[in-house]
């Protein structure tokens, strides 16, 4: 995009509405030099509680990941919670809901560099280690859930002496391919732009940290020919992470839409219903970190600012409204026009024993959003935002729990209707997300979190300009 | 896939005669003799996750002191079209295009279960455990069926253990398999005769004749599932205690 | 060859930058004879340089068609290969195939675009190479080389043009 005005009431507002210019970061440079050493000192800074926190977590994962999966591995499926009819239990809520969180780093990165949206510029990077954690978690959580985890490599469209092939009329196929791709390709754009602030740590480091940096960042120095590569590729990853993002969690939600006969799943929404969602909860993820990094890691309020918790907040509230939009589809056809099984399906997620789950779902994807988010104060308070992404994610992982394990619970032959109750899995989810947060910590303090020269080339095409007698922000076409 | 050394056998079928089923379990029982199944225990079972290849089902109609019961034996329909067939990312449940039945392999199988929710008959059991057999009832297992270990899928296979035995031996005697002759381990223990299984694509056979019954119809036809198994129900207008 | 040596002039800022390079176009260098190291990218356009090409999208491409072909084996191939009957479904199924099919066609190509970055770049480069540090903090830095006599003149119309520091590259691992 060209110049995009935007008025900056400067000279003759009322001093409610005057805005500083140098609270938005774009126009708030420094120098690249200070920017590097904010950056760095961020990284290198770690407190008791930082390493306490490291600690229990890595506690946590021990014993919910490694020792209750290990439990898992030896017992058998049977010391979890699922049954005839819900054979998929919280192990697939849990896929499901981080291929959401995942979603958030490709939405954020991908989606809003493609759309030229400037105010990505500082989370792009923080926003696609989430996706990579969450990805590892996904893979995780899919391993968990095989009866023969041991045997989980005949997925793998290997050629071998048997000559057997893995099934590609299987939607768990497509999975299996859809998300390897997504892994491959959400780690390889988090590298490409990596590479330069590896560079720029390497320069700044000594000791270990400086022979760690100058392997990964495998001698990238700014050349001419580095940086037109660099940024040919990017761009080339931006356009094509997207369409990606949409195929995995649309083949993700054909997991379900492709049963022939369970009510509730075989709905032919539910492919954008999931990329939807997935969506919802991701950028409320991203709302989420961003806020605990400003306020854990030093030297980060410079970068992220009110403006992009104002922005990402209207961003929430629009897919928030998507959401329900097509909720509403896959409802109401339900409602107006299902079987006889359908409607007692509905009956019994609205009235039956964990009818709460339902109306969790609702009050937290909809409500709260509608409720909060159109107020700008709201929206720039970031303590407000975290609460509220917190909500919005607590009620995503309550809709994948209302769609897989009780939507299983009512189907076509009622002698088998029964509650679906989870033991094991609950300690396993918290490993997840210990896991989750563990990695998210040792890599904040091993891996630059705000991309500096991206940070910097905004700064460079940004500017004031007079228009009249208005002072507006202007964004030039630098690259 | 075609026997070894034979052409493809054709389509073997099953009748439940729903007017003459009392409920008695002889069918379940035997069927766990025959086939190894392992036994889950009571707590397991009242969780749902009874190892039943058929199992009844008991329906109640109707208030005191006019109720009357429905038993309903449920297996695997063995559907033409099965749901459960295309979506194993491993082939772990395919279609036996000889004997026009849904095979599951063991072996193959890694446990991912989206044959079971995608089964519109709940027929197909999980082995959630390893259940002990705990000595002398190793004793009781047939040679003939394996053993299966936690974290595999398994269903009613029409027996077809018995309906190989019976080509190998008519084979042998150079002779078709004669109706009759293949009796699934259900059919046999049924004390009413209410399940009738044999070659549903012979037009001469008891089962092809009882399946065109006027009181026949299929489970959850809607489903255009195809299934192997004809029901038949008249009920009160056809004088069984429905 | 005439001897040469390599300098290394720092800029702060991008018009000091642009002016130095003209200035070395007066003074007779051609484009190949500079080499352009900076902390952010810049447009070539911006120091009046010529625009460099990359074979990136015809990495993507070729990635793409591999990509393609790949997939259309898992799906089709490997029925053919191994045939197995499953569901009613037909034999070679087609939208299964698109599926397959798409996703393998975006791994491969954006697997080829990765490694091409690093492959035209002939990176990851060890050994020694001419560079600064503060190239990294946001400083432009202009090499060039020139006749080892004329090195005053080229001092002075760098530091004439705002240069921060003129010095001999020094290739040393980085």
């Amino acid at each position: 995009m060209a110049v995009t005005a935007k008025s900056l009431p400067l000279t003759d507002a009322e001093p409610s509405e005057r805005e500083d210019p140098g609270e938005h970061l774009m126009l708030d440079p420094r120098p690249r030099g200070e920017m590097n050493a904010m950056v760095m000192e961020s990284m290198q800074t770690t407190s008791r509680g930082f390493w306490g926190l490291t600690l229990i977590l890595g506690l946590v994962v021990a014993i919910c990941l490694f020792v209750a999966w290990g439990y898992l591995i030896a017992e058998g499926l049977g010391v979890s919670g699922a049954n005839r009819p819900s054979y998929w239990e919280l192990f697939l809520v849990n896929t499901v809901y981080w291929i959401g969180i995942a979603h958030a780093g490709t939405f954020v990165s991908a989606l809003l560099r493609v759309l030229k949206v400037e105010f990505r510029r500082p989370f792009t990077r923080a926003a696609e280690l989430m996706t990579a954690f969450a990805l590892i978690n996904v893979g995780l959580s899919v391993f968990m859930h095989l009866g023969r985890v041991w045997l989980a490599y005949w997925l793998i469209p290997y050629p071998n002496e048997r000559g057997l092939w893995p099934n590609f009329h299987s939607p768990l196929s497509w999975d299996f391919l859809a998300i390897s791709t997504y892994l491959v390709a959400s780690t390889l754009y988090l590298i490409l732009p990596l590479i330069p602030d590896l560079a720029m740590a390497r320069d700044r480091s000594t000791g270990w940290r400086k022979i760690f940096y100058r392997i990964l960042a495998v001698g990238f120095r700014g050349t001419e020919a580095e940086w037109t590569h660099l940024k040919a590729a990017m761009n080339i990853f931006a356009f094509t992470v997207l369409p990606i993002m949409f195929i995995v969690s649309t083949i993700v939600s054909w997991d379900f839409a492709m049963a022939t006969s369970r009510p509730g799943w075989t709905s032919s929404i539910f492919g954008p219903y999931f990329v939807v969602g997935a969506v919802h909860c991701g950028v409320a993820a991203v709302v989420m970190v961003l806020y605990i990094i400003r306020k854990t890691m030093k030297n980060m309020k410079y970068f992220i600012r009110l403006e992009h918790f104002d922005a990402l907040g209207k961003l929430m509230l629009v897919i928030s409204i998507l959401w329900a939009y097509f909720f509403f589809n896959d409802y109401m056809v339900s409602w107006y026009g299902g079987d006889t099984v359908s409607k007692i399906l509905q009956k019994f997620l609205e009235q039956g024993p964990v009818f709460w789950v339902f109306f969790t779902v609702l009050i937290c994807n909809a409500l709260v959003p509608w409720l909060t988010l159109w107020n700008k104060k709201v929206r720039r308070t970031p303590g407000a935002m975290f609460v509220i992404g917190m909500l919005i994610n607590v009620g995503m992982w309550f809709e994948r729990f209302m769609i897989i394990p009780l939507s299983l619970t009512i189907n076509h032959m009622p002698f088998t209707w029964r509650i679906y109750v989870p033991k094991i899995e609950i300690p396993l989810t918290i490993g997840t997300f210990a896991l989750f947060f563990l990695l998210y910590m040792i890599a904040s303090r091993l891996i630059p979190l705000i991309p500096v020269w991206e940070v910097q080339e905004g700064q460079m095409a940004h500017s004031l300009r007079k228009v009249g007698k208005a002072t507006v922000i202007s964004t030039t076409e630098i690259e | 896939m075609a026997t070894p050394n034979h052409e493809p056998q054709g389509k073997w079928g099953m009748v439940i005669d729903q007017d003459l089923c009392t409920g008695c379990q002889a069918c379940v029982t035997a069927c766990a003799m025959e086939n190894n199944i392992s036994f889950v225990g009571e707590e397991d079972a009242g969780y749902g996750r009874n190892m039943q290849w058929i199992r009844i089902e008991r329906f109640w109609t109707g208030a005191f002191p006019g109720v009357s019961t429905n038993f309903q034996p449920m297996l695997c329909q063995q559907c033409g079209k099965a749901p459960c067939e295309p979506v194993c990312p491993v082939f772990a449940s395919v279609h036996s295009d000889a004997e026009q039945l849904n095979v599951q392999v063991y072996n193959r199988c890694v446990g991912t279960r989206y044959c079971a929710n995608n089964c519109p008959y709940q027929v197909r059991e999980f082995n959630w455990r390893d259940y002990p057999r705990p000595e002398p009832l190793n004793n009781q297992l047939n040679p003939d069926v394996t053993v299966r270990r936690r974290g595999i899928m398994e269903k009613c296979t029409f027996c077809i253990q018995r309906i190989r035995r019976g080509e190998e031996q008519a084979n042998a005697e150079g002779r078709a398999v004669m109706d009759g002759e293949v009796v699934p381990a259900c059919a046999q223990a049924c004390p009413a005769n209410a399940i009738v299984f044999g070659r549903l694509d012979d037009p001469e056979s008891h089962v092809a004749q009882l399946a065109a019954s006027q009181r026949g119809y299929k489970m959850l036809e809607d489903l255009d599932t195809l299934p192997r198994v004809t029901y038949l129900k008249g009920g009160s207008s056809h004088g069984s205690n429905g | 060859m005439a001897e040469t040596i390599t300098l290394l002039a720092l800029f702060e800022d991008v018009e000091p930058a642009a002016a130095g390079i003209d200035r070395l176009h007066q003074l007779g260098l051609q484009d190949d004879q500079i080499f352009i190291l900076s902390g952010v990218p810049l447009m070539e356009r911006v120091l009046g340089r010529p625009k460099q090409h990359t074979k990136i999208p015809i990495l993507a491409l070729a990635g793409a068609i591999a990509g393609f072909l790949l997939g259309l084996f898992l799906t089709f191939g490997t029925q053919i290969l191994f045939p197995v009957s499953v569901g009613g479904q037909p034999f070679l199924p087609i939208p299964p195939g698109i599926i397959v099919t798409t996703v393998m066609t975006l791994l491969v190509m954006l697997v080829f675009v990765f490694l091409g970055v690093f492959f035209e770049s002939y990176l990851p480069a060890y050994g020694p190479l001419n560079y600064v540090p503060a190239v990294s903090d946001g400083k432009i830095a202009v090499q060039f080389t020139c006749p080892p006599e004329e090195q005053p003149k080229f001092f002075q119309a760098m530091t004439d043009s705002g240069a921060k520091s003129v010095d001999l590259a020094e290739a040393k691992p980085l």
